[in-house]
């Protein structure tokens, strides 16, 4: 048996409770009694898979239904990966410690570009050949996909029979629906592929093919067997009333995020130039509070969790954020449950929301304005002033904090070296704001953190046209950065620039960067998001064998009637508008947020409603 | 507050659970259960539990003990059974207790190993004539100790095809010999090709031999 064997080797092993199962919250059903076996594997470590709120609410969902068995899988650390080569050890699902080979959907979340050779390890430490053309057509072992980086699959084109694009809570159950009833007909996975193209948010990629012109550029993209032209996105449309866990899995090891997590909103009103999640997320909806309070009780009280998050792009802009958190508190404090809110804007900062934020948070706070001049942050549609950071500043101050961490992006479209002095500028306004103030933190220094990351753009944001900056071009910003400072109250921080290149590669990549990854996963390659594992150099070589050029994907600039390779997916947001406010950031004009007023993104346009 | 002592298995998956990760596993167990845990008090208030003896990675026991408080009044029994529907597969409270006793009592504990194939006479043989001594790991850097006077055989048994073997070794506060030590240097100096396949503490004792309790 496989749960002998996989124990054989446990105590040799880092954290080996990842390994082997057994959470509480963890799903077990009779596999005799069960019609569809779903395989969730989530293509990175156990610590962060388990960490993703996605995951859990579609392992939840699916193991509502009694026929149906979602189980988890993750890709297992280098230690134990060698033991499983070496002892021929599959890799398995956690909950019945059966081979993946087993299950009638494998399913990988697409969360980062970076993870995407994890894909095909874990396919291969399956005993499951990577390309989709490869594995027969009997109905069976269905390799599908979802998540963010579904919105330009491109790359991975050759190694899933199905991208699930949108919302997942009924498109899932709708896929598996089909796939019952087909196996009971007896019919081939050709036939089921055809059929299930037929559902809204199902893309097969092998029913398209693509041509490109001579200088790499597509031609044409074509349907084929019936299939649509363009695959919509799916989106739910009563989001307060859409399935929510009441269970999670507790993991016993510590993961990155442990804690019970409570979805509050989906969508972003913001429109932030750079940002993909803005706008593939959109509409902008909003659970009410007495669903969130409702839920997160629930959670509280199933998982024993000690702290609690209301998660999504942008907690704050909730339009009940005060209702929530004043129907949180009486709980959470009688239940020593700590509430933690993360992602919170510098604009919406409130006092109030600081008083209730200070009672359980004691640590430094982080603001995101992006980019360091206000002339960049018009650019971006980053629609913080610097009155407003300062407003904050002065709040968290006075309020007793003395550590402020600031991200800013480097690389940004039409950004210049007054604009990254400008980082260091803003960080100096924040330090001498300190000192200015009589009620700050007294017998502590000030700390300013800067920490900046490679912008990369992305997929369905104004900025998919734009060249990202070259390795050269990233260096001279670093250098300007660092000559700038000159206070040791401020700090700066940065990433080297080769996994944004990558990054930038693999997001707006075509189907002929399949074979690239194939060949860097051969390789070598896996984990590239763990700087230890990362290796540039495997992927050059990858790029150069399959004669493709990364600067090709990552610093060329697109015409604005060039065919994107995800242009036959509809996320809903049209290309009018995206070249528009691609127009406006070259002018430096911002874009006023969706509640203020609509800039017809074309989410409206298919919702069949006004957003507000 | 009213002190609570309880006793129980950790078994299957449940072995795989480190001691550090146990403390937070049972935290949540307390929290989901229901029961009216006490928590202490200050900056960051967290729910007090104490274990009589850590154990080991991949060991199994059927006797971990665990002390707790709780708040207001509640039937033992009601206790156990609300802390069983909290706990993961292969963890089970067995017994609640209200304690009369400290840990520092405990000076033994009792563990059965199972070695694969039939080694019982090179086992009595071991613990008779072997080479016992070893190097142990203290607090204040390595040392070498014999271990022949802490180790008592207290069973030794054909099971099926493989031997099962009691070991009775110092645990507490004074001195903890992990049992380990032993069968590493048994393995070493066995002749026969053999494997331990478990570990399970199967008692706690106090200076007379007694069942701690
Ligand atoms: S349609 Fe208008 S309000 Fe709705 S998301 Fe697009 S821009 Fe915002």
């Amino acid at each position: 048996m496989l749960r002998e064997k996989i124990e054989k080797y446990l105590l040799d092993i880092q954290k080996p409770a990842r390994y082997i199962g057994g959470e509480t919250g963890s799903v077990i059903k009779d596999k005799s009694k069960v019609s569809v076996r779903f395989a969730f594997c989530f293509p990175d470590s156990y610590d962060i898979g388990m960490s993703h709120l996605g995951m859990k609410i579609l392992y939840s969902l699916k193991n509502a239904r009694e026929d149906y068995w979602c189980e988890r899988v993750f890709a297992p650390g280098v230690d134990f990966e060698e033991i499983m080569r070496r002892e021929g050890i599959p890799l398995y699902a956690l909950e019945s410690l059966d081979p993946v080979k087993d299950f009638d959907f494998i399913g990988f979340t697409l969360q980062y570009e970076l993870a995407y050779t994890n894909i095909l390890n874990m396919l291969d430490l399956a005993g499951i050949p990577v390309y989709a053309k490869d594995r027969g057509n009997e109905l069976f072992n269905i390799v599908v996909a979802g998540g963010p980086c579904v919105c330009n699959p491109e790359p991975l084109a050759d190694f899933f029979d199905i991208f699930i694009l949108g919302e997942g809570e009924e498109v899932n159950l709708e896929l598996m629906d089909l796939y019952k009833q087909m196996k009971a007909e007896g019919a081939d996975k050709k036939s089921f592929l055809k059929k299930a193209s037929q559902i809204k948010g199902i893309y097969v990629p092998s029913l398209y093919d693509v041509s490109y012109h001579e200088n790499g550029i597509i031609k044409s993209i074509t349907a084929k067997d019936g299939a649509p032209e363009k695959i919509k996105k799916r989106i739910i449309e009563d989001f307060d009333k859409v399935f929510y866990p009441e269970e999670f899995v507790v993991p016993f090891t510590d993961i990155v995020h442990n804690r019970a997590s409570v979805e509050v909103l989906r969508g972003c009103i913001r429109g932030c130039r750079f940002c993909q999640a803005g706008f593939i997320y959109r509409p902008f909806r909003e659970k009410s509070a007495d669903s969130v309070c409702r839920q997160a009780r629930a959670l509280c009280e199933s998982t024993g969790y000690e702290e609690l998050s209301l998660a999504s792009l942008s907690t704050s802009d909730h339009s009940q954020i005060s209702d929530i958190i004043s129907g949180l508190i009486p709980y959470t404090e009688k239940e020593h449950v700590n509430l933690s809110l993360p992602s919170l804007r510098v604009d919406n900062f409130s006092k109030e929301l600081m008083e209730e934020i200070k009672k359980v948070r004691k640590s430094g706070l982080t603001f995101a304005p992006e980019a360091g001049t206000q002339r960049l942050r018009n650019v971006i549609n980053k629609n913080v002033t610097e009155e407003e950071l300062m407003r904050t500043c002065t709040t968290a101050f006075t309020g007793g904090f003395a550590n402020v961490k600031l991200y800013f992006m480097m690389g940004l479209p039409t950004e210049t070296d007054d604009d990254i002095r400008g980082m260091t500028a803003l960080a100096q306004r924040v330090v001498d704001l300190f000192y200015s103030l009589p009620d700050r933190p007294k017998g502590r220094g000030v700390q300013v953190s800067i920490s900046t990351a490679t912008f990369v753009p992305k997929p369905f944001t104004p900025f998919e046209f734009e060249p990202q900056a070259t390795r050269e071009e990233i260096m001279h910003k670093q250098q300007i950065l660092m000559d700038s400072i000159s206070s040791k109250k401020i700090k700066a921080s940065w990433h080297d620039p080769s996994t944004s290149i990558l990054e930038a590669v693999l997001a707006r990549g075509d189907r002929r960067v399949s074979e690239a990854i194939y060949k860097a996963w051969k390789m070598g390659s896996k984990f590239d998001s763990w700087g230890e594992h990362f290796n540039f150099d495997n992927w050059q070589k990858a790029f150069d064998e399959c004669g493709l050029e990364m600067a090709f994907y990552a610093s060329r600039r697109r015409e604005y009637d060039e065919i994107m390779p995800w242009d036959h997916l509809d996320y809903y947001i049209s290309k009018d508008f995206l070249i528009r406010e691609n127009q406006k950031a070259q002018a430096e004009q911002t874009t006023p947020h969706c509640r203020l007023h609509c800039s017809a993104c074309g989410v409206s346009k298919e919702t069949g409603r006004a957003c507000f | 507050m009213i002190k609570v002592r309880a006793v129980f298995e950790k078994c299957g998956r449940a072995k795989y659970i480190s001691h550090l990760d146990l403390n937070r596993c049972m935290q949540r167990c307390f929290k989901r259960s229901g029961i009216p845990i006490w928590y202490t008090e200050g900056f960051n208030p967290h729910i007090y539990i104490t274990f009589a003896l850590p154990l080991s990675l991949g060991y199994e026991s059927k006797v971990e003990i665990m002390d707790f408080n709780i708040t207001e009044d509640e039937p033992f029994e009601i206790i156990a059974e609300k802390l069983n529907k909290a706990m993961p597969e292969g963890i089970k409270v067995v017994k609640v207790y209200s304690p009369q006793t400290k840990h520092t009592l405990i000076k033994y504990a009792d563990f059965k190993m199972i070695f694969s194939g039939d080694v019982k006479s090179e086992l009595e043989d071991f613990i008779e004539n072997g080479n016992m001594t070893t190097i142990k790991k203290t607090k204040r850097g390595e040392k070498e100790i014999d271990l022949r006077e802490f180790v008592r055989l207290t069973g030794c048994d054909k099971e099926g095809e493989n031997t099962s073997v009691t070991l009775r070794l110092p645990a507490g506060n004074d001195l903890n010999i992990n049992p380990s030590l032993v069968t590493d240097l048994f393995i070493a100096q066995c002749g026969k090709e053999t494997e331990l396949l478990s570990v399970e503490r199967t008692a706690i004792l106090d200076a007379e031999d007694k069942i701690f309790e």
